[in-house]
């Protein structure tokens, strides 16, 4: 064999040799283990400590707020979509309350084009004049409870029975002072509720309460229709308190339930205009201080002064309490 | 022969002796060092014990079959799964690597082509706010749309996947629990997979220059619990679970709806599974 050929050979083998030596070296452990690639890997990357804890996780510290969320609406929203990951959490610090909730909530809420007919939706503008979702929302019950009751009392019925009621709220349901609230006109849903609650002790007044106690569901629900059909009458005050026009810039965070002019467009809540300046004052008052229970009153009262209080009593006392009523009582 | 020609051959010839004699060299130093790593290639040549349970002592790969679920009639383009898969897994805050994302397609009335937009298009992070925010601009209130969904997306973990077939180093690979995961430590950042890929899943990391994608949260679903966006969706458009398990809301899932599956047509033989989307989609 020629010399320059065996030189070739010598050098193709040689080289062989060193590059299947290298590749013997350099080959990890694990590789082809389970295919080609480093088997090792895999147990890296499962080892990889999760940030998510889930909700679990939170129960067994959050045990009543996990109670009280798993039971109603959001429960398919899991703590860690509004709080974020818990990963961290509780060594090395808390964990976000959402503050701005508007911006949180419309992140599903907002009504939007191509969102399911199912998924509630809000038109953002005009929902709650700007304010934050939680005043009147809980964001772990964020159903509103106090949902419209059918009234479907006897009017008649209700006449003969208000006749205890009348020294009080008048003949006509207009309270002849200044302190105890008119009933013609309002919403019949909301007077079922407010008697059914003073019957069953959940609502509490020294005079109200052994009132409402030997009333059966029937004379409720006639009481309720009874006033509901009544035309209301907004009666100018005797008592000068507070500043309308001021309270009229206050009463804009009220305006969703009881309407811009203290005209409820939902049934479940009471109808403020014309109402009676001393008793609204008291009734908020009871709100703030507690004495009478309601979470969306609490949360919406929560901030007001006495001088706020009297100037929205006196914004809601002087507006007219017709447009709606007359509307309501065309058969 | 020219004088020229004669010493160009003696030099050609000399050259050739002297790699001759380094190439003999480097193999007797080659040989040497090869008899000093015995040991080790004895060690190595050995038939290791087969590990008992893989990857992790506590979850065995043979026994699962993990797949994933769409129900984009659910979806509500909230983007908390590109939030809690950003955040999960570590991915770059900026708007432009993700790896779920949730597309939004619209119809308007009169068009013969969707709109389609994702959490990155300007409009929505100007709607947001910020690149590490993410939230739909609501672009179509008040116009005439005919009809509008969204559809999440994210790594279909392929039987038969492409990127893996033309990936140069063995750095991605797909495990026997049916996920296709990136050794990070051989992946070379040379973006092959991320061409081959037909649903656009894979993406760069600049900074680690390897390429990303979604693992189903590996890390996650070896230790019994949902991949992150599955776990934060609030109205369970996201489905996830094992095909071994006839009642896991995966099997379930696919067995009540007729299901369809993106570019079947590729043969890569994806495994996430759509219900509710259109003919735009792919």
């Amino acid at each position: 064999m020629p010399k320059h050929i065996v030189r070739l050979i010598v050098l193709l083998v040689a080289s062989s040799a060193i590059a299947l030596i290298a590749k013997w070296f350099f080959t990890v452990e694990s590789f082809y283990e389970y295919g080609h690639y480093r088997a090792d890997s895999v147990p890296e990357i499962a080892a990889q400590e999760p940030v998510y804890k889930t909700a679990g996780y939170c129960q067994s510290c959050h045990s009543e707020r996990h109670a009280q969320w798993s039971a109603n609406n959001h429960k398919s929203v899991t703590c860690e979509t509004c709080h974020g990951a818990a990963e961290g959490h509780p060594e090395k610090g808390k964990l976000p309350i959402p503050a701005d909730t508007v911006k949180l909530c419309t992140l599903c809420h907002e009504a939007m084009p191509g969102r399911p007919g199912t998924q509630p939706q809000i038109q953002v503008a005009q929902h709650s004049g700007g304010q934050q979702c939680k005043v009147c929302h809980n964001p772990h019950a964020p159903k509103i409870a106090a949902a419209a009751v059918k009234v479907a009392g006897d009017v008649a019925a209700g006449r003969q029975r208000a006749a205890a009621c009348a020294s009080c709220h008048g003949a006509e349901g207009i309270s002849p002072n200044d302190t105890w609230p008119n009933l013609a006109g309002q919403s019949a849903a909301y007077l079922a509720r407010i008697l059914a609650a003073y019957k069953s002790g959940d609502q509490k007044d020294v005079v109200m309460t052994p009132l409402a106690q030997p009333l059966s569901d029937g004379d409720i629900q006639n009481l309720a229709a009874y006033y509901a059909s009544l035309t209301c009458r907004t009666v100018p005050s005797t008592t000068r308190i507070g500043d309308a026009a001021t309270g009229k810039a206050l009463a804009n965070n009220c305006a969703s339930c009881h309407g811009a002019t203290g005209i409820a467009t939902n049934p479940a809540w009471p109808h403020l205009a014309g109402q009676k300046v001393g008793y609204l004052v008291n009734v908020l008052k009871a709100f703030r201080g507690g004495l009478r229970k309601d979470p969306m009153m609490a949360a919406v009262v929560r901030g007001l002064s006495d001088a706020d209080i009297d100037n929205l009593a006196a914004y809601y006392a002087v507006q007219s309490c017709r447009p709606v009523t007359e509307a309501r009582k065309t058969p | 022969m020219k004088r020229e020609a004669i010493f160009s051959l003696l030099a050609r010839r000399a050259f050739l002796r002297k790699i001759g004699r380094a190439a003999t060299c480097a193999g007797a130093i080659v040989a040497a060092g090869a008899l000093g790593v015995t040991k080790e290639v004895a060690a190595k040549s050995e038939s290791k014990p087969s590990r008992a349970s893989f990857p992790t002592k506590d979850y065995d790969w043979t026994q699962h079959q993990w797949a994933f679920g769409v129900d984009a009639t659910k979806c509500i383009g909230c983007l908390r799964c590109v939030e809690a898969c950003k955040r999960e897994n570590d991915v770059p805050g900026d708007a432009h690597h993700f790896r779920t994302w949730v597309e939004r397609y619209v119809y308007l009335e009169g068009d013969k082509r969707a709109r389609i937009d994702s959490h990155h298009d300007p409009v929505n992070i100007e709607a947001s706010g910020s690149e590490r925010e993410y939230r739909f601009a609501n672009r179509y209130q008040g116009a005439k749309v005919e009809k509008a969904f969204f559809v999440p997306k994210l790594c279909n973990q392929c039987t038969h996947p492409a990127c893996v077939q033309v990936c140069p180093t063995g750095a991605t690979y797909r495990t026997q629990d049916g996920v296709v995961l990136i050794d990070h430590k051989y992946c070379i950042g040379c973006q092959y997979c991320v061409q081959a890929c037909p649903y656009g899943a894979r993406f760069y990391r600049p900074k680690e220059r390897v390429t990303d994608k979604c693992t189903w949260c590996y890390h996650r679903i070896t230790k019994g619990l949902q991949p992150a966006c599955v776990e934060v969706c609030p109205v369970g458009a996201r489905i996830f679970g094992d095909r071994n398990d006839p009642q896991s809301p995966i099997s379930l899932f696919i067995r009540n709806n007729r299901v369809q599956v993106l570019r079947a047509d590729t043969g890569n033989a994806p495994n996430v599974f759509y219900v509710g989307i259109d003919k735009e989609v792919s």
